[in-house]
Formats: structure tokens, C-alpha cells, sequence
């Protein structure tokens, strides 16, 4: 009973995030107007046949914005994830095969990180920068990369001891054969459902410094920056923060279903168990 | 009869004492209530019920007499003489005399002190008093700005004998003010209660004034609704149509004296053309602007506040032409460079502001973008460095003319140079006479209206809330401040 809802749950966030794609990458022929294009004649429109989900404070429409907000979203997240996994993986890889010292020094370091709140972390890393998307994109990288250097590492040296590795070392294999042969095929599952996890904080992050002026620059859009905007017009325009914050949320929770669908299929204890 | 005396007693004294207590909502702290090691507006909106000032300025920009009651100005505008009220106590009990407005301005004088304002007062060369009710300023050089720097928050005057001991007025002040500081618990509130030795007769009406410090923006409209707070200093236009609402909130509308502008860096190819900065004035419908983002003002067209005694109209030079724009871009050869518009995200107003006009820009062929930065990359990068093609901000307009101009023609943010215009504004400085400072002011922004090293959108409003039973609440807008003296509860 249990795993056939959760089946359905999956297969409507899986939906929902191909929808979400196919018009994030077609937005320019999908959105019906130019996400910064101001009509001042129609400030703070409700939702009609014209504007399907109403105008914001310049008149702009909402569903246009959110559409291409969505390309900056997915864009944040997939390259947070690749700087992230690339990053985290190296590290990760060599602190599980290499030396005690190598391994205690680069999990300082990780661990130095994971100390600061991630949003405090962020913003400093944006100040440094400047403001902007890439800078963000690059923040949320760096920031988002010890957690994979973590399970990684965590993982390799579990699976170091595995007497198919020994069998490997034992008939000679070159060490950069079994990395990649028998210990990275084995990471996969796990690293693919902390991607999903990853790819959602990074979504709610960019959203968040967009919320504090410090991620994507206005005009163009963004779920935090429209969130932002709508803030002041909560009584006056309620679906100016009803439609990009419920687009948020939705996301983040289709990318977390995603997440938790994985790791109880990938998990070989648990799929032995049922 | 003597039931009758004693009740009627009772009466007038509770009359006397003031009634009510006025719950105001401020946007933050102030950073110290000392008012000689300050500059910012919020902190003199404070001070001005704990301090006075020997003049100040009535709600219509006007000097009037405060703690002096007459001053006399020689005809070579070196030696001005004041002539002090009698009478005034400090809230400490000390009385207060010329020897109270020596040891004020020496402090501030003084380099220890390191007041921002110091330089207000560089002029005065000597300060003589001849006997407690007489005090004269000697000045080095004839300097007419003087008398606004003595109207102005920073032109507090202090106890003497306070002075003397070495007392922390950044925590503890004590002037002469309409109301004495009680106490103040940072990011709470600040809590005052009626001078009764006031020495304005039946002022202040009040029993207490109490600041509530409230940052967040939607909770003082809360506060205001539901009645915990009987006024706010400001209301963002976005919130009127909430407030217009309700029955048991008044909005009062006035001009400020602020000069919303967006400055171009003059120093920067291409707008070191002024075909260039024209077209961008053309560009710009300055109005819709103002009414937008602002929420309504007077179009500005030369770089002083609308309401000014000191402005002229030159609104003719660039009227709204997106058609006129493009040629003249054209003929610069702008073709494709790209512009970026700076603003400080703390203002969400410049910020909506920038972003109509970064669309206006573009309709007329520009490639601009927008940048957000925080305050403090602004003053340092943006307003020192100079670092920056367009930015849009308001400058506070001066309760003297020299406030605002001084220095421009000669780099300034704006980096526009030219001689005539900055002789001009330095000579304005010496002169006394209203009618022939004016001539060498209008001059001067008749220069700057033509050359437009910035886009003048104008003056914009404040609207000012307040619970409908609050009767009085007056401002004075050259102060950019709130008067409570006859502000009443009923």
C-alpha cells in the first residue's frame, strides 16, 4: 500500500519536473509576454484570460516571470550540483584512498565549512564576488560540496575493505582502475539521491539571497526576487506571492519526493527487505 | 467656593502636566543622542524634543527666533549678535545664559569632539559674551549658511556646566527641549516625558512621547491599523491604499525637501557628451517616475529641492522625448555600449525607480543594466570612488542652499566640471542678501539645468500617517522632522 503511493507521489513529481523543463528551456516561445516588459496600464491585475496569473507592481505578467524564473532556478541547480559533485567527489575520493594525513586535513577543511549556517556562507561568498547568478551559482558550489565530500569519503572507505577491492589489488590492478571500476559504480546510488537533495536546497537557496537582493538582479526573473517584490503588496495583490511561492515550494518537494524514492530503491538493504 | 478653587486647581494642573502619550514609530535606532557627533536625519528627528536651538526653522522653511529671541547681522556680515530668551532652564535646573552657547559651539569647535558638522561653524573666529543674555559671533569671513547650521540639529545647545564635567550626551542628553529623556532601551523604544518648565507657554500638550523602534515596514502598518502606534514617520506609498481604508487612520501629504535624482558620471565616455546626458534626460518620462515608484512629487528640473525659496523652473529644457533621444544618440554614437544603472538595495524605492527607468533607457535604443549593492559599497565604490555609470538616489535638500550645491562644479560624485557654475555657488556663500544670493544661485543651476550632469526627477511626497486622534502633529520639512510640540491626543 505504502510503496504504491509512494510510486504515484514519485511519478507526479517526475511530471511535474518535465513540465517545469520543457518550459523552462522553450520559455521564449512558451511565456506569453517578456518576463521584464512593464505595462504600467496594468499594475496589480488579478488573474484573467489575459493575464493568466495576474500582473506584478510594473504591470509585468506573473506567469511569463515564473516561467523564465523557473530557467534561473534549474540553472542554479544543475550547475550548483555539478561544481558541488565534481568538487565534493575529488575531495571525498582522496581523503577515503589517501594517506591518514591527507584524509584529516581535507576533512578539516570540509568540516570548517559545514560550520557556518549556509545562508551566512552564502551571502559572505556573494559579497566577496559581487551580486549576481554566477556569483551565486559559484557560492552555492563551494558550499554545497562538503556534504558530498562527506558521504563520499565515507562511502570509499566502507568500501575499501570489500574483498572484491582486495581481489582487485591483489591481481594488480592499477589503482586508478578500481577507483573508477568497482568504487565509483558502487557511490552512485547514494550520490545520485544527495543530488536531488543538493539540486532542491540550491533552488530554495538562490531563492533566498534573490529575497535579499543579493542573488539574481532585477529586472530579470526570479522566484525570490518576485517573492521579494510581492511582499509589499501582500493585502493588495495576494497572487503576486501565491503563484512563484507556490511554484517553490513544489519544486523543492518533488526534488526531495525524487530524492527519498531513490534512496529506498537504491538502498539494497531496504529493497531486500520488502 | 473653596471646594470649587480646589477642583478647578486639580483641573489646571492636570491641564498643565499634559495628557496622553503619543506612540511614534521609528524606522531604527538612532546612533547616538548626542547631537554634535552625528549627521543622520533619524537621530536629529529624535533630538529635536530634548534640544533647542537659538533659531530654527517654522514648517514653511522660514528662521525664526527659538532660545534667541532677536539677532542683527553688521553690514559687512562679520559680527552677528543675538540677543538670548530669559528665563530657560535645562532639564538638569541650570538656567540658561550666553555662557551656554559659548561652551556649545566651542565643543563642537573643538577637534576632540570630531563632529561631522564641525565644519559648519569654521567661519566663527570668536565667540564673545558681553553679559548672560548676549552673545556675539565674530566671524573670519562673511559666511550666510551660518544661520541655518545654527537652525539645524546639530546647533543644540548644551549645559555649560554639563559640558564642563565631561557628561555623555550620546546616552544621557539634557537641553532645554520641549520634553526630558526618560529612558531609552535599545531596539525598544525611547521613552520622553513633558518638559513642564518648558519656556513656551501651554507647550508641549503631551504627558509622554514614546519611539517605538520598529524596522520592519508591514508591522508599523499593523501597529498603526490596530492602534498600538499613534504615528510613523513615514509610510511607503505601496501601503496607502491599506491605510486610505481605514477610518481611524488620517495620511497627511507633504512636499519634502528631498531632490530624487539619477547622477551620470560625467567623467565616463560616452557621458562626458552632453548630447548623450541630454538624451538620457530626454528619455526619461520624469513624472511617471515620481508617481510610480515615489508616489507622486513635483518634477524637478535643476539639482535643488522643488519647494525650495532658492528654486527656478527650467522644466522646459528636456521635456519627456523618447523621439528626440534617439537621434541625439544617434548622432553621439552610442550604438551598443553597455550602461549599468547602480542602486543601493536598501532602497526599494530607487530600486523601483531604476528599474522604470532602466525600460525607458531601453525603449529609446540604450543597453542598460541594473546592479544592486548594499549601503555601504554604495558611499564607499558608487559616491567616493566614483565607480559607477548612473545611480539613482535622493539627496536631503539643506535648510540653506550652500548645503546642497557646495562643491558641485568641481567634481563632486558626478564628476562635472565647470568653473563659472562653482564661482557662482562659492560667492552665494559670502552674501546675506536673500534677493542677491538668489540671482548667483539661479545662475549656477541654470548652468547645471542645462549641462545635466544628472536626471532631476524631483521632490517627491511623504506621506505621513497617524491615528485620527492625533490633533497637531506639525513638520518641518526643511528639517526632514516632527515637531510635537502641539501635538495633542483627543
Amino acid at each position: 500500500m505504502f510503496r504504491k503511493s509512494q510510486k504515484v507521489l514519485f511519478l507526479l513529481a517526475v511530471l511535474y519536473l518535465l513540465v517545469l523543463m520543457t518550459a523552462a528551456i522553450a520559455a521564449p516561445f512558451v511565456a506569453p509576454y517578456k518576463p521584464t516588459e512593464q505595462y504600467l496600464a496594468k499594475r496589480f491585475h488579478a488573474p484573467s484570460a489575459e493575464n493568466i496569473l495576474g500582473t506584478d507592481n510594473f504591470g509585468r505578467d506573473i506567469l511569463s516571470r515564473i516561467i523564465f524564473g523557473a530557467r534561473s532556478a534549474l540553472i542554479v541547480g544543475i550547475v550548483t550540483v555539478s561544481i558541488a559533485l565534481s568538487l565534493g567527489s575529488a575531495i571525498g575520493l582522496l581523503a577515503g584512498l589517501g594517506s591518514r594525513m591527507l584524509d584529516n586535513a581535507l576533512m578539516l577543511l570540509m568540516d570548517s565549512l559545514l560550520s557556518f549556517p549556509t545562508i551566512l556562507l552564502a551571502i559572505t561568498v556573494v559579497s566577496f564576488l559581487g551580486y549576481g547568478l554566477v556569483q551565486v551559482m559559484l557560492a552555492l558550489g563551494i558550499i554545497s560540496s562538503p556534504v558530498f565530500a562527506r558521504l563520499i569519503r565515507a562511502e570509499t572507505l566502507s568500501i575499501k575493505t570489500e574483498g572484491y577491492i582486495e581481489a582487485a589489488r591483489a591481481l594488480g590492478t592499477p589503482p586508478f582502475k578500481i577507483v573508477f571500476k568497482h568504487i565509483v559504480p558502487n557511490l552512485m546510488g547514494k550520490v545520485v539521491v544527495q543530488c536531488s537533495l543538493t539540486f532542491a536546497q540550491a533552488v530554495v537557496i538562490e531563492s533566498s539571497l534573490s529575497y535579499l537582493g543579493v542573488g539574481t538582479q532585477p529586472p530579470a526573473a526570479s522566484w525570490g526576487l518576485m517573492l521579494k517584490d510581492a511582499r509589499n503588496y501582500l493585502i493588495q495583490a495576494p497572487w503576486m506571492a501565491v503563484y512563484p511561492g507556490l511554484c517553490l515550494a513544489l519544486t523543492v518537494l518533488a526534488f526531495n519526493i525524487i530524492g527519498d524514492s531513490l534512496a529506498e530503491r537504491l538502498n539494497p538493504r531496504l529493497t531486500g527487505s520488502s | 467656593m473653596v471646594l470649587l478653587a480646589f477642583l478647578l486647581g486639580v483641573g489646571g494642573t492636570l491641564l498643565a502636566q499634559g495628557k496622553g502619550v503619543l506612540n511614534f514609530g521609528l524606522s531604527g535606532n538612532p546612533d547616538t543622542l548626542d547631537p554634535q557627533k552625528t549627521a543622520g536625519t533619524l537621530t536629529f528627528q529624535v533630538l529635536k524634543s530634548l534640544y533647542d536651538t537659538l533659531v530654527e526653522p517654522d514648517t514653511t522653511g522660514k528662521i525664526v527666533p527659538a532660545l534667541a529671541e532677536s539677532w542683527t547681522v553688521s553690514p559687512d556680515g562679520l559680527i552677528w549678535t543675538f540677543k538670548l530668551r530669559q528665563n530657560v532652564v535645562f532639564h538638569n535646573g541650570q538656567l540658561f545664559t550666553s555662557k551656554d552657547v559659548k561652551a556649545t559651539l566651542d565643543r563642537i569647535r573643538d577637534e576632540a569632539t570630531a563632529s561631522p558638522k564641525k565644519s559648519d561653524f569654521n567661519a566663527i573666529k570668536e565667540i564673545r559674551t558681553p553679559d548672560p543674555q548676549t552673545v556675539v559671533f565674530i566671524l573670519s569671513a562673511p559666511y550666510a549658511p551660518l544661520l541655518a547650521s545654527l537652525a539645524s540639529g546639530w546647533g543644540a545647545i548644551l549645559p555649560s556646566g554639563l559640558i564642563e564635567a565631561g557628561h555623555n550626551f550620546a546616552s544621557e542628553p539634557v537641553g532645554t527641549g520641549p520634553f526630558k529623556f526618560e529612558k531609552w532601551v535599545r531596539d525598544n523604544k525611547i521613552s520622553m516625558v513633558r518638559n513642564d518648565k518648558y519656556w513656551m507657554k501651554d507647550v508641549p500638550k503631551l504627558a509622554k512621547v514614546e519611539f517605538q523602534i520598529i524596522p520592519e515596514r508591514a508591522v508599523q502598518v499593523q501597529g498603526l491599523m490596530s492602534g498600538a502606534i499613534d504615528a510613523v514617520e513615514f509610510v511607503d506609498p505601496e501601503d496607502l491604499p491599506v491605510l486610505q481604508q481605514n477610518p481611524k487612520v488620517t495620511i497627511r501629504k507633504e512636499l519634502t525637501s528631498l531632490i530624487m535624482v539619477m547622477a551620470m558620471n560625467c567623467s565616463r565616455e560616452p557621458l562626458n557628451d552632453l548630447r548623450v546626458r541630454q538624451a538620457v534626460n530626454y528619455a526619461i518620462d520624469k513624472q511617471l517616475v515620481l508617481d510610480m515608484a515615489y508616489g507622486g512629487g513635483k518634477v524637478g528640473s535643476t539639482f535643488l529641492d522643488t519647494g525650495n525659496a532658492y528654486y527656478t523652473d527650467f522644466s522646459y529644457l528636456y521635456p519627456y522625448n523618447p523621439d528626440k533621444a534617439k537621434q541625439l544618440l544617434k548622432e553621439a554614437g552610442v550604438g551598443n555600449k553597455e550602461f549599468t544603472i547602480y542602486v543601493p538595495q536598501n532602497y526599494p524605492l530607487h530600486v523601483k525607480a531604476a528599474e522604470l527607468i532602466q525600460q525607458m533607457l531601453e525603449k529609446v535604443g540604450m543597453n542598460v543594466k541594473l546592479q544592486l549593492v548594499d549601503w555601504s559599497t554604495w558611499l564607499s565604490s558608487v559616491y567616493t570612488g566614483g565607480n559607477y555609470d548612473f545611480t539613482v538616489i535622493g539627496h536631503t535638500g539643506k535648510l540653506d542652499p550652500d548645503g546642497t550645491l557646495a562643491g558641485y562644479g568641481t567634481g563632486k560624485y558626478v564628476k562635472w566640471i565647470n568653473a563659472t557654475a562653482a564661482a557662482k555657488i562659492k560667492e552665494a556663500a559670502t552674501i546675506s542678501d536673500f534677493a542677491a544670493r538668489k540671482k548667483l544661485y539661479t545662475d549656477a543651476l541654470e548652468i547645471m539645468a542645462k549641462e545635466v550632469p544628472f536626471v532631476y526627477i524631483g521632490t517627491s511626497y511623504r506621506y505621513v500617517a497617524t491615528r485620527s486622534n492625533v490633533v497637531d502633529f506639525r513638520m518641518t520639512p526643511n528639517l526632514d522632522s516632527f515637531d510635537f510640540r502641539w501635538t495633542e491626543l483627543k
